[in-house]
């Protein structure tokens, strides 16, 4: 039985992009944008309705910025927003209809408002990730003395990985794996290698939708225990994940390479100066072997 | 003496666990320094000469050049004597390996004398001898037994003739052979404590008697803080006193109590009184090496007369002083030469291997060598005493700064280039309308979330044998095979990697020496292959065990095969 001393915090950040999303819904119209905010409603709920500690947090993932969808600022308004908090007709638990309702309206504000431009098409991923791992470390320092809190940061991914987002992308992983904060991935479209290592590193589990309609399933089958249940479970194995490193020169992914030791750059074939660096390498050629000159025999 | 020619023995090699390998004698003629001869020595009947060399103890029969006896010192562990009341003078020889020689002294006259005199050689030179030849070995005992892989490794291939001894002790005795004591063995030894005499409290035997309880701590003490009482000890036990004897007469002597007068009894412990003496004013004369605690330097300076005045300095002769005054002059001086004792035996530890052959003919304080380094010491001392490192500039070494011209190809990492879809502005803004649209009313349907078709296709899919889960129900290996086949492999692994690094670490075959290195090294790993791997595949077989556990090994034998083969038709071609 967990302590009731113990909090569980559970941040869902959804890739809304809506250039894939809005591509996605010509392409497959039952599963759409609405499907998708829906299954994650429901992983909400029944992550509220586990314990009376468990927290939530949703952010929307965008191409210009990130968006706190639930918990945000409109909430706790008091009377005043009595009419827009609509009370729950259907004698839900409270806390899950305001919940419902903030991340159906936040996510409503969120795609009017949004422009495009052409140059920035990428979901903004790594800025997310980033503010999941700020909103835990508040809400970390915010306990009262004597409760432990465990965390865990769910991505739900859409559209493909942005390589300009590498550098991000690694030092949030790093960082998640400092603090003990779990990152799982959950797949829709394409595999993502920066994902795969950071489900990883931080002792995640990585799943790639086979179907999309049964979102909510799978979420609520792999996603809703904590790390201590996994343990108990039997849950679909860790991927293969692909570590090789990409040359500097041609960008291929190699398994045997050559280093600079002076800045650490990685080559796919030897040259004499490094490219980034300019420093020049000397290597030992292997020694010649003479060939041994034979004797003319003189004839007698 | 002269020096002779005689034929050396190379020593065998002690290595206690290796079954016993048959010393070789090298014929190599080597001239050595003989200490002593003693003429008229018999030995097993034969009547012949003892010669004590600088590094070994030889013996030759009457009339013949060539020494049938010949034992370095290294090889010998201790000595013995006759008992003095028997006929016969004999000295006997045992050997580490628990072999043991015997010489009779026979000269009618001399016998005894000679006895004593090679006696007294033995015994000051086996010491030196006996520390070199030991710690070889202790310390490849301490290795052996402080690691257990290391010991199977060893029992595995020396013991059973794969690879000998010396191979495998030559990489990992390096540290040996350097003058610095390992870490392990650089303990801190323990000072003398300076109230040591004071803790051998006499207790009244109940009938006027004392009684004194003494430990080996207190005697080796005694030794340590007072080398003239360790050279009389040395001297009379157990020829003359017993040890009982010896401590009685000491603590009688007068030599030990408080009054030290000397009266000049027939005592075997006024010399010590005498050559205390002499020491401690050797001492006094030495003077203080250090200027920051010398107190002599303080006094007033003058030059000359009418510079300042100096007063008359009291005279010091013995003459005038009353009885009470010399008695304390007396413990005082007692109590200087006690403390100077003990500090110095503490200071002097770190010569006692190096020194015991001339630590007995010097007392204290005597002959140190540090009456010639009088001014440098002085400088060293004050300037340690007025410079602080951490206030003086950081020397730090000049670097060199990194210097990059394509910082940029870090930012991308180990993402390959991709492909990317192109997506025209026109499907950009089709698309964020659709979605614009789609979203502005939204409203949850959380009844509707989907079906349950598609619900259960999912579980299905999550259920162990369904799509996701292939490839993770995988027993691991070590969870089907038993431990002890376990423990065997680690040791085949163990032994097969050692052989193997012997043996790459031969190419590239420069030199003669790893030729034939490399050929016995592939001998090796045959005779391994059959004599370790083969009852091992064969074991497995017979438990019914599918798993190849021992492909990759035999993977490796195979590519040092090949490469044997490769290197030999090679050399081969180059013969021919």
């Amino acid at each position: 039985m967990a302590s009731e001393d113990e909090v569980n915090l559970l941040v869902i950040v959804v890739d809304v992009n809506p250039i894939w999303w809005g591509q996605q819904a010509q392409r497959e119209p039952q599963f759409t944008l609405s499907k998708c905010l829906d299954a994650v409603m429901v992983m909400g709920n029944s992550h509220l309705a586990l314990t009376r500690t468990n927290k939530l947090a949703v952010i929307a993932s965008h191409c210009q910025d990130s968006h706190f969808l639930y918990p945000n600022k409109s909430l706790g308004g008091g009377d005043g927003a009595a009419d827009d908090v609509s009370s729950s007709r259907d004698g839900k638990y409270e806390l899950l209809a305001v919940a419902n309702s903030a991340i159906a309206e936040e996510i409503r504000n969120v795609l009017s408002k949004a422009e495009v431009r052409g140059n920035s098409t990428d979901t903004l991923l790594a800025g997310s990730l980033a503010k999941a791992l700020c909103y835990i470390h508040r809400v970390s320092k915010e306990l009262e003395v004597g409760q432990e809190i465990k965390s865990r940061i769910l991505v739900i991914k859409a559209a493909e990985d942005c390589a300009l987002q590498y550098m991000n992308f690694m030092n949030v992983i790093f960082a998640a794996q400092k603090q003990n904060i779990l990152i799982d991935a959950c797949v829709l479209d394409s595999d993502s290698g920066l994902l795969q290592q950071a489900c990883d590193i931080t002792g995640g589990l990585y799943l790639k939708m086979p179907q999309k309609i049964a979102l909510a399933q799978y979420l609520l089958w792999v996603f809703l225990p904590d790390s201590e249940q996994r343990s108990q479970l039997v849950l679909p194995p860790p991927a293969h994940v692909d570590y090789r490193a990409a040359c500097f020169c041609h960008r291929n992914l190699i398994e045997i390479g050559y280093v600079c030791s002076v800045c650490l750059s990685i080559f796919c074939n030897f040259s004499p100066i490094c490219t980034t660096c300019e420093t020049a390498f000397k290597i030992q050629l292997p020694q010649m072997v003479k060939p041994k000159k034979k004797k003319l025999k003189m004839p007698a | 003496m002269s020096a002779l020619k005689l034929c050396n023995a190379a020593e065998e090699d002690l290595d206690v666990l290796a079954p016993r390998t048959v010393p070789i004698r090298a014929m190599a003629s080597l001239s050595e320094e003989v200490l002593l001869v003693v003429k008229k020595v018999r030995q097993r009947k034969q009547d012949g000469t003892l010669y004590l060399m600088a590094e070994r103890i030889a013996w030759g029969p009457e009339g013949k050049d060539r020494f049938t006896v010949s034992h370095p010192y290294s090889d010998i562990r201790c000595q013995k004597i006759s008992p003095d009341g028997k006929a016969k003078v004999q000295l006997q020889l045992v050997l580490h390996t628990g072999e043991s020689t015997t010489f009779h002294f026979a000269n009618e006259n001399t016998a005894l004398k000679d006895r004593e005199a090679a006696k007294e050689l033995l015994q000051q030179l086996l010491p030196k001898f006996k520390k070199k030849a030991n710690k070889e070995l202790e310390e490849k005992n301490r290795m052996l037994q402080e690691d257990p892989v290391l010991f199977q490794l060893y029992k595995d291939l020396v013991v059973s003739q794969v690879i000998s001894a010396e191979e495998f002790w030559a990489n990992r005795l390096g540290g040996l052979n350097n003058a610095e004591p390992t870490p392990y063995t650089d303990k801190q030894e323990v000072g003398i404590s300076g109230a040591f005499l004071a803790d051998i409290r006499p207790q009244t035997d109940g009938c006027n008697g004392l009684r004194y309880n003494l430990t080996t701590d207190i005697i080796e003490s005694i030794f340590r803080t007072y080398p003239a009482v360790k050279q009389k000890y040395s001297e009379n036990v157990p020829h003359n006193l017993t040890e009982k004897e010896f401590w009685t007469r000491f603590f009688q002597s007068h030599y030990f109590h408080r009054d030290r007068i000397n009266t000049g009894t027939q005592d075997i412990f006024s010399e010590c009184a005498k050559q205390d003496e002499k020491g401690l004013k050797s001492l006094v004369n030495k003077g203080v090496k250090n200027p920051l605690v010398d107190l002599l330097s303080l006094e007033d300076k003058t030059l000359d007369e009418g510079y300042g005045m100096k007063q008359a300095l009291p005279s010091t002769s013995n003459t005038n002083k009353t009885v009470k005054e010399s008695s304390n002059a007396a413990i005082i001086k007692r109590f200087n030469h006690h403390s100077a004792m003990v500090l110095a035996a503490g200071s002097r530890k770190n010569e006692v291997p190096a020194d015991q052959a001339s630590e007995t003919s010097s007392t204290d304080g005597n002959s140190r060598d540090s009456d010639f380094f009088q001014p440098p010491v002085k400088k060293v001392k004050l300037q340690e005493a007025i410079e602080y490192e951490d206030l003086q500039r950081e020397n730090r070494q000049k670097t060199v700064a990194l210097n990059l011209k394509k910082s940029d190809r870090y930012a991308h990492g180990p993402v390959p280039l991709q492909s990317q879809k192109y997506t025209t502005s026109q499907d950009i803004i089709n698309a964020v309308n659709c979605i614009r649209h789609e979203m502005a009313n939204y409203k949850p349907n959380l009844t509707q979330v989907m079906s349950s078709t598609a619900a259960s296709s999912a579980i299905a899919a999550l259920s162990p044998g369904g799509v996701l889960m292939q490839g993770g129900a995988q027993q691991a290996i070590n969870q089907m095979v038993p431990s002890d086949i376990q423990g065997e492999l680690k040791h085949l692994y163990v032994a097969a990697g050692e052989l193997l690094r012997h043996f790459w670490s031969c190419f590239p075959v420069n030199t003669s020496f790893l030729e034939e290195k490399v050929i016995k090294m592939k001998s090796n790993l045959e005779r391994f292959q059959m004599t370790k791997l083969s009852p091992f595949k064969e074991k497995l077989q017979r438990q019914y065990l599918g798993t190849n556990l021992t492909g990759h090994l035999e993977e490796m034998l195979q590519t040092a095969y090949s490469k044997f083969h490769i290197w030999q038709t090679r050399r081969m071609m180059r013969k021919t």
